[in-house]
């Protein structure tokens, strides 16, 4: 009895995310579930019990990362990012097997999307270079941090994985603005890039034009993209208020929604849940960001206060974009639900993320 | 230096609580746009789902064609003929038609239900249950089950000159057969996606775009209506530079034995022929037939050792030597070294291959001397050889348009120190010399090195894609390499003394009359021998460059009656004048 006093204090004001945690894993077991079922038949193969195995998986690596001081990441911050970078340079010279698609490395039978590793890597560097007080010099407090950013998207975006790199510029991009650089250099870089874009095409070299002609342009849909959104409209608000009950959405079950298990779980927690179950969800993940940000005024240590800048950032952007993505408010880019999509990588990227957040929040109980 | 920890953590305050607001405004935003569609227009939503699943069925296009300089068709798409089922269509009568249409044909049921597992895609989508029977077949078991069965004509691949272009045009596969992961770059599983050469490297002009038709389904499965197609649109056609004579040719002058015949355009860089031997058969990897005779030959035919295996290039170094000792003012055209047959270094003698005399720079490259060309390297010195031998791209990818291509290795006195901890000798810049030891290289990076002396000093991007059906491409490429073009023109002398002096070593070449200029090498590996010629004519002003290549081909005598025979017959077919 003594040693659950002692983990509870431990866990003080952290005991609602891992409840909200536990509560997101069994509705992504269920929606998974669902989504996996055609008519009544049950068609997913080994993807249910991968997933049970990615879950399981993630919570050690959450409870390993939830031993490990902050502060090593900060001492390490540079070594994590050269290692994000040659993983996806690995996958970038290696994984040419998979014929344009060359974003996941192979260990065991479980294929790994090192991209997710590099999102984590940008948090720490950025947190990093923003714990010390600017120097008033657009090179050092703006260029060098946002160089690292640039090198990472650049070589995922060349994977090619728009989204992931658009997601790493933005996450960055966030802390940054949170930070103490000034904010005019924000604004000239945004400026600067509107007005550089067209012109960096004449600065290609032949062979790269010649590859860049040949790159495969991933359309989304033989009927445009619309199709996807349109069906996943429909699933959505067939839903109505209670939704049509567990394996009983239609649109999820007769095959309409296509990638319903990875990027588009949410239609089918919407169609089968309806309003009441998506304002849960919504506000789960709510809780969990809430609960993120809170910390910040107990926390001093400028480093911890930017990895939970970084790590509240990501988590928010993660749950809008996808969201908004199947409502038809952004443009479809892959990206995964937090914590309940199908795979392994973006899993356990966001359980270390949690586990760093649990570390710093002890510290600063 | 650190931030005050006061005032850091005390203004913060107000900008955590920004932080906060746009995170729950974010949120209301999504709540408002899920109250839109689930409540205020649920009703309607539920009627669209209720009543009208509309479902796209797919039409996949054609791919484009390829074709070799003279228009001749190497790579095209066939109309296969499937029988197909809809399975909402069949729910309950699927046993015995199975059965049925498994007694009319004499197939194994099994086939029939494995076919039908494999191809399921969806309640209303046609899904293959007999694949690949003559279209009489198909045609008979349509008439006798109407309402059951649709012939499901679909394109399938054929390589008209199989063997002799698998390395240059690659294949294709169902995207389904590959990882589910390219779903998400927009293949369809049935879709072709080109795997390895030009299939894959100009996937995007070949696979067209495909289309579909949308129709309209009840609640019970049954097609109510039909919305509208999207038409697929052909994939464009290829022209390449390649001549599939020549290939044909190259082929049988190779006669299965391991090796690589190169031909090009000594000034644009436009590939003529590039076989790789031995080869393999492309369609069979669009039946899914016999593979295993291809994976289990020990040759490995799926390599193609032009550009993706690296070997040592042994006496064709030499040309690129004497450029460097001429650049770099170490040696004149008339500076002498005399060969006794062997050279003393140390402990260690380095032996020629003959006795050759008192040799300037034209002889030695006459008679691939190696005692002058072991004197020529001490003197220029390791660094030096490396960093020309860098500079002619014997290192670098050259930018082929076929994926995968592999880089070679030259070596320098601190990469030796770095990987091995050990230091320099002048035995190692003795092996570099004559293109032994550390060095290796792929055949096509060799033989684009030796093409700069053909073509006045420049380094050619070599290509393989000559048009592209409605579309312009231009795609010829080349880098100078600043060379004075005196000394191009001195070693260009020597090369051409290898084949008309009667002591050149490829003489016999002298038959063709076709004033080829060349260098001939043996590079010794821990098999037998690597055979190599690469070569070019006419002597004034190339055209043509040539290279042979022979794997454990036992000498250079043997590559160079490969290339004797290889433009022996080109020659008589008119392919060069």
């Amino acid at each position: 009895m003594n040693f659950l006093k002692r983990i509870s204090k431990e866990f003080t004001g952290l005991k609602t995310i891992v409840l909200s945690l536990v509560l997101l894993n069994l509705i992504s077991i269920a929606s998974l579930y669902s989504s996996l079922h055609q008519q009544g038949q049950f068609v997913g193969g080994d993807f249910f019990s991968k997933q049970l195995t990615w879950i399981a998986f993630s919570w050690i690596v959450f409870i390993i990362f939830n031993f490990i001081n902050y502060r090593l990441y900060y001492n390490l911050s540079f070594i994590i990012y050269t290692l994000s970078i040659i993983l996806i340079g690995a996958v970038y010279f290696t994984g040419h097997e998979a014929m344009g698609a060359q974003r996941w490395l192979s260990i065991g039978g479980f294929s790994f999307q090192p991209s997710e590793l590099s999102k984590l890597a940008i948090i720490i560097v950025m947190a990093r270079f923003f714990s010390h007080p600017p120097a008033n010099n657009f090179l050092k407090d703006f260029f060098l941090p946002f160089s690292f950013v640039g090198l990472s998207a650049f070589i995922i975006f060349s994977q090619p994985d728009l989204g992931t790199a658009i997601m790493v510029i933005l996450i960055a991009f966030a802390i940054g603005l949170f930070s103490k650089v000034n904010k005019k250099y924000f604004v000239w870089v945004l400026i600067a890039v509107l007005i550089a874009a067209p012109f960096s095409w004449t600065f290609l070299k032949s062979y790269q034009k010649k590859r860049l002609t040949a790159f495969v342009n991933p359309n989304i849909d033989p009927l445009g993209s619309g199709y996807t959104i349109i069906q996943s409209k429909i699933a959505i608000g067939s839903g109505q208020v209670f939704g049509k009950g567990f394996l009983a959405g239609t649109q999820n079950q007769f095959n309409f929604l296509p990638e319903r298990h990875t990027d588009f779980i949410f239609t089918v927690i919407a169609e089968e849940w309806g309003f009441l179950g998506s304002l849960f969800l919504l506000f789960i993940y709510w809780l969990i960001i809430k609960k993120i940000f809170d910390r910040l005024k107990k926390i001093r240590d400028p480093f911890a206060y930017y990895l939970t800048v970084g790590i509240g950032i990501y988590f928010f952007l993660h749950v809008f974009i996808n969201i908004g993505m199947t409502l038809g408010i952004f443009p479809v880019v892959g990206l995964p639900l937090l914590f309940v999509s199908y795979g392994g990588s973006h899993l356990i990227s966001s359980f270390i993320l949690l586990g760093i957040f649990f570390n710093i929040s002890r510290n600063y109980k | 230096m650190l931030f005050n920890p006061k005032s850091f953590f005390s203004k913060n305050q107000s900008s955590v609580k920004l932080l906060k607001r746009v995170v729950l405004i974010s949120f209301s935003l999504l709540l408002l746009v899920l109250f839109n569609y689930q409540i205020t227009k649920g009703s309607y939503y539920l009627r669209r789902a209720q009543n009208n699943y509309v479902r796209v069925i797919p039409l996949y296009s054609l791919r484009g064609s390829i074709f070799d300089r003279n228009g001749v068709v190497l790579a095209k798409d066939m109309a296969s003929f499937n029988l197909a089922v809809f399975p909402y269509q069949i729910k309950n009568k699927k046993d015995s038609l199975f059965k049925k249409i498994s007694q009319d044909l004499g197939l194994d049921q099994k086939i029939i239900y494995k076919n039908y597992k494999k191809n399921l895609r969806g309640f209303f989508s046609p899904t293959n249950i007999v694949t690949n029977i003559s279209k009489k077949k198909a045609l008979h078991l349509k008439e006798a089950y109407p309402k059951s069965l649709s012939i499901n004509p679909t394109p399938q691949r054929k390589y008209l000159r199989p063997l002799e272009t698998a390395h240059i045009l690659g294949y294709v596969k169902k995207a389904s057969s590959l990882k589910k992961q390219l779903k998400k770059y927009g293949y369809k599983p049935l879709e072709r996606i080109g795997i390895y050469g030009i299939e894959q490297y100009y996937d995007s002009y070949l696979k067209g775009k495909n289309g579909g038709d949308l129709i309209e389904v009840d609640a019970a499965g049954n097609v109510v209506g039909f919305l509208g197609r999207k038409r697929a649109y052909r994939g464009k056609d290829i022209y390449l530079t390649i001549d599939s004579r020549a290939q044909e040719i190259a082929k049988k002058s190779l006669n299965k034995r391991k090796g690589t015949i190169i031909f090009l355009d000594s000034n644009s860089g436009e590939i003529i022929t590039l076989y790789s031997s031995p080869s393999f058969d492309p369609n069979l990897f669009i039946k899914g037939k016999d593979l295993g005779s291809i994976y289990k030959n020990k040759a490995s035919p799926l390599i193609n050792r032009a550009t993706q295996s690296t070997f040592p290039v042994g006496s064709l170094i030499k040309p690129l030597l004497a450029i460097a000792g001429l650049q770099e003012n170490k040696i004149k055209p008339t500076t002498t070294f005399n060969c006794k047959g062997h050279l003393v270094l140390g402990s260690n003698r380095f032996k020629c291959w003959g006795t050759h005399g008192v040799q300037d720079l034209y002889q030695a490259l006459a008679h691939s001397c190696n005692i002058y060309f072991y004197k020529l390297g001490l003197i220029i010195g390791p660094k030096k050889i490396s960093s020309w031998a860098k500079k002619f791209g014997l290192d670098s990818k050259t930018f082929i348009d076929l994926p995968y291509e592999k880089k070679g290795f030259v070596p320098s006195p601190q990469w030796k120190k770095d990987k091995f901890n050990q230091s320099w000798y002048a035995g190692d810049t003795l092996n570099l010399s004559i293109g032994q030891g550390y060095l290796h290289t792929t055949p096509l990076a060799i033989t684009l090195a030796i093409n700069s002396i053909a073509n006045q000093g420049y380094l050619v991007e070599p290509i393989l894609l000559k048009e592209v059906e409605d579309a312009e491409a231009s795609l010829a490429f080349r880098r100078t390499l600043n060379i004075a073009g005196e000394n191009l023109k001195i070693v260009k002398k020597g090369l051409r003394k290898t084949v008309n002096q009667s002591s050149g070593t490829a003489r016999i070449l002298k038959n063709l009359s076709l004033e080829i200029s060349g260098k001939t090498g043996t590079a010794q590996t821990s098999g037998r021998s690597h055979g190599w010629f690469v070569g070019f004519f006419p002597y004034k002003q190339p055209k043509y460059t040539i290279s042979v290549f022979l794997e454990n081909g036992g000498s250079s005598h043997q590559a160079l009656r490969i290339a004797y025979s290889f433009l022996d017959k080109l020659k008589r077919n008119n392919i060069i004048k």
